[in-house]
Protein backbone atom coordinates (compact mmCIF):
# COMPACT_ATOMS: atom_id res chain seq x y z
CA UNK A 1 0.00 0.00 0.00
CA UNK A 2 1.04 3.64 -0.88
CA UNK A 3 0.13 5.45 2.08
CA UNK A 4 0.79 8.72 -0.30
CA UNK A 5 -2.25 7.82 -3.27
CA UNK A 6 -4.22 6.58 -0.30
CA UNK A 7 -7.18 3.89 -0.66
CA UNK A 8 -10.23 4.79 -2.87
CA UNK A 9 -13.27 3.65 -1.71
CA UNK A 10 -17.03 4.65 -2.46
CA UNK A 11 -19.53 5.19 -0.08
CA UNK A 12 -20.95 2.19 -0.38
CA UNK A 13 -18.09 0.80 -0.23
CA UNK A 14 -17.21 2.48 3.14
CA UNK A 15 -20.68 1.86 4.48
CA UNK A 16 -19.97 -2.04 4.02
CA UNK A 17 -16.35 -2.38 4.84
CA UNK A 18 -17.61 -0.50 8.38
CA UNK A 19 -20.70 -2.66 8.95
CA UNK A 20 -18.91 -5.97 8.19
CA UNK A 21 -16.20 -5.40 10.87
CA UNK A 22 -17.67 -3.68 13.48
CA UNK A 23 -20.87 -6.30 13.38
CA UNK A 24 -17.84 -9.02 13.46
CA UNK A 25 -16.75 -7.60 16.82
CA UNK A 26 -19.71 -7.13 18.22
CA UNK A 27 -20.26 -10.79 17.01
CA UNK A 28 -17.31 -12.18 19.09
CA UNK A 29 -17.29 -9.43 21.79
CA UNK A 30 -21.14 -10.22 22.78
CA UNK A 31 -21.79 -13.68 21.92
CA UNK A 32 -19.78 -17.34 23.36
CA UNK A 33 -21.09 -20.16 21.10
CA UNK A 34 -20.34 -19.94 17.11
CA UNK A 35 -23.95 -19.87 16.09
CA UNK A 36 -24.81 -17.07 18.11
CA UNK A 37 -22.32 -15.58 16.87
CA UNK A 38 -22.85 -15.97 13.15
CA UNK A 39 -26.60 -15.18 14.14
CA UNK A 40 -25.77 -11.73 15.68
CA UNK A 41 -23.25 -10.91 12.70
CA UNK A 42 -26.06 -11.40 9.82
CA UNK A 43 -28.55 -9.66 11.92
CA UNK A 44 -26.39 -6.99 13.44
CA UNK A 45 -25.24 -6.18 10.04
CA UNK A 46 -28.74 -6.31 8.36
CA UNK A 47 -29.60 -3.41 10.76
CA UNK A 48 -26.55 -1.48 9.92
CA UNK A 49 -26.72 -1.69 6.17
CA UNK A 50 -31.35 -1.43 6.86
CA UNK A 51 -30.32 1.84 8.53
CA UNK A 52 -27.78 3.20 7.24
CA UNK A 53 -29.61 3.06 3.44
CA UNK A 54 -32.86 4.07 4.89
CA UNK A 55 -31.24 7.27 6.35
CA UNK A 56 -29.41 7.75 3.05
CA UNK A 57 -32.73 7.97 1.83
CA UNK A 58 -34.86 10.03 4.11
CA UNK A 59 -32.20 12.62 3.26
CA UNK A 60 -32.68 12.30 -0.53
CA UNK A 61 -35.30 14.96 -0.26
CA UNK A 62 -32.98 17.60 1.14
CA UNK A 63 -29.90 17.31 -1.10
CA UNK A 64 -30.82 19.10 -3.92
CA UNK B 1 -17.53 -7.19 70.30
CA UNK B 2 -17.27 -7.02 67.07
CA UNK B 3 -19.33 -4.81 64.64
CA UNK B 4 -21.07 -6.97 62.35
CA UNK B 5 -22.43 -4.20 60.07
CA UNK B 6 -18.71 -3.17 59.06
CA UNK B 7 -18.22 -4.85 55.54
CA UNK B 8 -15.32 -7.76 56.19
CA UNK B 9 -11.99 -6.88 54.53
CA UNK B 10 -11.89 -8.19 51.32
CA UNK B 11 -9.82 -11.66 50.89
CA UNK B 12 -6.44 -11.39 49.72
CA UNK B 13 -7.53 -13.29 46.58
CA UNK B 14 -9.67 -10.86 45.38
CA UNK B 15 -7.19 -8.18 45.54
CA UNK B 16 -4.73 -10.16 43.44
CA UNK B 17 -7.71 -10.67 40.93
CA UNK B 18 -8.65 -7.44 40.80
CA UNK B 19 -5.00 -6.39 39.89
CA UNK B 20 -4.76 -8.92 37.57
CA UNK B 21 -7.92 -7.24 35.82
CA UNK B 22 -6.93 -4.05 35.51
CA UNK B 23 -3.46 -5.24 34.57
CA UNK B 24 -5.44 -7.53 31.38
CA UNK B 25 -7.85 -4.58 30.84
CA UNK B 26 -4.51 -1.96 30.16
CA UNK B 27 -3.13 -4.83 28.38
CA UNK B 28 -5.95 -5.10 26.03
CA UNK B 29 -5.76 -1.24 24.99
CA UNK B 30 -1.91 -1.38 24.67
CA UNK B 31 -2.18 -4.07 22.40
CA UNK B 32 -5.67 -5.18 20.70
CA UNK B 33 -6.73 -8.34 21.71
CA UNK B 34 -3.83 -8.97 24.28
CA UNK B 35 -6.33 -9.22 27.26
CA UNK B 36 -8.30 -11.73 25.96
CA UNK B 37 -5.09 -13.55 24.72
CA UNK B 38 -4.33 -13.69 28.18
CA UNK B 39 -7.24 -15.24 29.17
CA UNK B 40 -6.94 -17.73 26.57
CA UNK B 41 -10.20 -16.15 24.84
CA UNK B 42 -8.27 -17.00 21.43
CA UNK B 43 -11.18 -16.02 19.12
CA UNK B 44 -12.12 -12.92 20.81
CA UNK B 45 -8.37 -11.74 21.04
CA UNK B 46 -7.85 -12.55 16.80
CA UNK B 47 -10.86 -11.17 15.96
CA UNK B 48 -10.01 -7.77 18.19
CA UNK B 49 -6.60 -7.48 17.15
CA UNK B 50 -7.59 -7.79 13.74
CA UNK B 51 -10.80 -5.68 13.21
CA UNK B 52 -9.00 -2.80 15.19
CA UNK B 53 -6.11 -3.45 12.68
CA UNK B 54 -8.03 -3.69 9.59
CA UNK B 55 -9.91 -0.54 10.41
CA UNK B 56 -6.19 1.52 11.75
CA UNK B 57 -5.34 0.19 8.68
CA UNK B 58 -8.28 1.52 6.09
CA UNK B 59 -8.42 4.55 8.08
CA UNK B 60 -4.93 6.16 7.54
CA UNK B 61 -4.74 4.59 4.30
CA UNK B 62 -7.72 6.79 3.25
CA UNK B 63 -6.33 9.79 4.53
CA UNK B 64 -8.82 10.18 7.87
CA UNK B 65 -7.94 12.48 10.53
CA UNK B 66 -5.50 11.18 13.23
CA UNK B 67 -6.15 13.80 16.15
CA UNK B 68 -2.70 15.37 18.13
CA UNK B 69 -2.94 16.48 21.84
CA UNK B 70 -2.65 20.16 20.63
CA UNK B 71 -6.34 20.34 19.75
CA UNK B 72 -7.79 23.48 19.05
CA UNK B 73 -11.61 22.70 20.44
CA UNK B 74 -13.46 19.87 22.27
CA UNK B 75 -13.93 17.72 19.18
CA UNK B 76 -10.60 17.45 18.26
CA UNK B 77 -9.86 16.65 22.05
CA UNK B 78 -12.59 13.98 22.11
CA UNK B 79 -11.27 12.76 18.73
CA UNK B 80 -7.95 12.50 20.10
CA UNK B 81 -8.82 10.68 23.09
CA UNK B 82 -10.77 7.89 20.89
CA UNK B 83 -7.79 7.98 18.54
CA UNK B 84 -5.59 6.99 21.47
CA UNK B 85 -8.12 4.21 22.08
CA UNK B 86 -6.37 1.94 19.72
CA UNK B 87 -3.13 1.47 22.01
CA UNK B 88 -0.04 1.43 20.10
CA UNK B 89 -1.70 1.19 16.92
CA UNK B 90 -2.07 4.96 17.22
CA UNK B 91 1.64 4.69 16.44
CA UNK B 92 1.39 2.65 13.07
CA UNK B 93 -1.80 4.79 12.25
CA UNK B 94 1.02 7.99 12.32
CA UNK B 95 3.36 6.09 10.46
CA UNK B 96 1.32 4.97 7.70
CA UNK B 97 0.09 8.62 7.13
CA UNK B 98 3.33 9.57 6.19
CA UNK B 99 1.61 12.77 3.87
CA UNK B 100 -0.84 13.77 6.75
CA UNK B 101 -4.33 14.14 6.58
CA UNK B 102 -6.26 14.97 3.92
CA UNK B 103 -10.35 15.37 4.27
CA UNK B 104 -11.08 17.13 1.24
CA UNK B 105 -12.88 14.36 0.13
CA UNK B 106 -15.60 12.13 1.23
CA UNK B 107 -12.74 9.42 1.76
CA UNK B 108 -10.72 11.24 4.46
CA UNK B 109 -13.85 11.78 6.17
CA UNK B 110 -14.71 8.17 6.49
CA UNK B 111 -10.55 7.46 7.22
CA UNK B 112 -11.10 9.69 10.24
CA UNK B 113 -14.39 7.88 11.28
CA UNK B 114 -12.69 4.91 10.79
CA UNK B 115 -9.94 5.70 13.36
CA UNK B 116 -12.03 7.07 15.87
CA UNK B 117 -14.36 4.19 15.68
CA UNK B 118 -10.92 1.60 15.87
CA UNK B 119 -10.24 3.18 19.35
CA UNK B 120 -13.61 3.09 20.53
CA UNK B 121 -14.06 -0.34 19.74
CA UNK B 122 -10.98 -1.18 21.11
CA UNK B 123 -11.43 0.42 24.29
CA UNK B 124 -14.72 -1.70 24.58
CA UNK B 125 -12.76 -4.66 24.27
CA UNK B 126 -10.38 -3.88 26.79
CA UNK B 127 -12.88 -2.89 29.26
CA UNK B 128 -15.13 -6.61 28.34
CA UNK B 129 -11.76 -8.36 28.74
CA UNK B 130 -11.34 -6.29 32.69
CA UNK B 131 -15.11 -7.39 33.54
CA UNK B 132 -14.02 -10.97 32.41
CA UNK B 133 -10.82 -11.21 34.29
CA UNK B 134 -13.51 -9.91 37.33
CA UNK B 135 -15.67 -12.95 36.71
CA UNK B 136 -18.49 -10.66 35.90
CA UNK B 137 -18.89 -12.04 32.31
CA UNK B 138 -17.64 -13.79 29.66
Amino acid sequence: MNPGMGIKLSHLQSMLLFALLISIAFGFLSRRRPIDRVKYIVWSLFLFLLIGVGIGWAMYPFSR
Amino acid sequence: MADETAAPAAPPHDSRRETMAYVIGVAGWIVPGLGHALMKMWGRAVMCFLTVGLLVILGAGMRGNLFSSGGNDAFDSLGYLADLGTGTFYLVARSLEANGADVSHAGGDYGTRFLATAGVLNLLAALHAYEAARGRKA
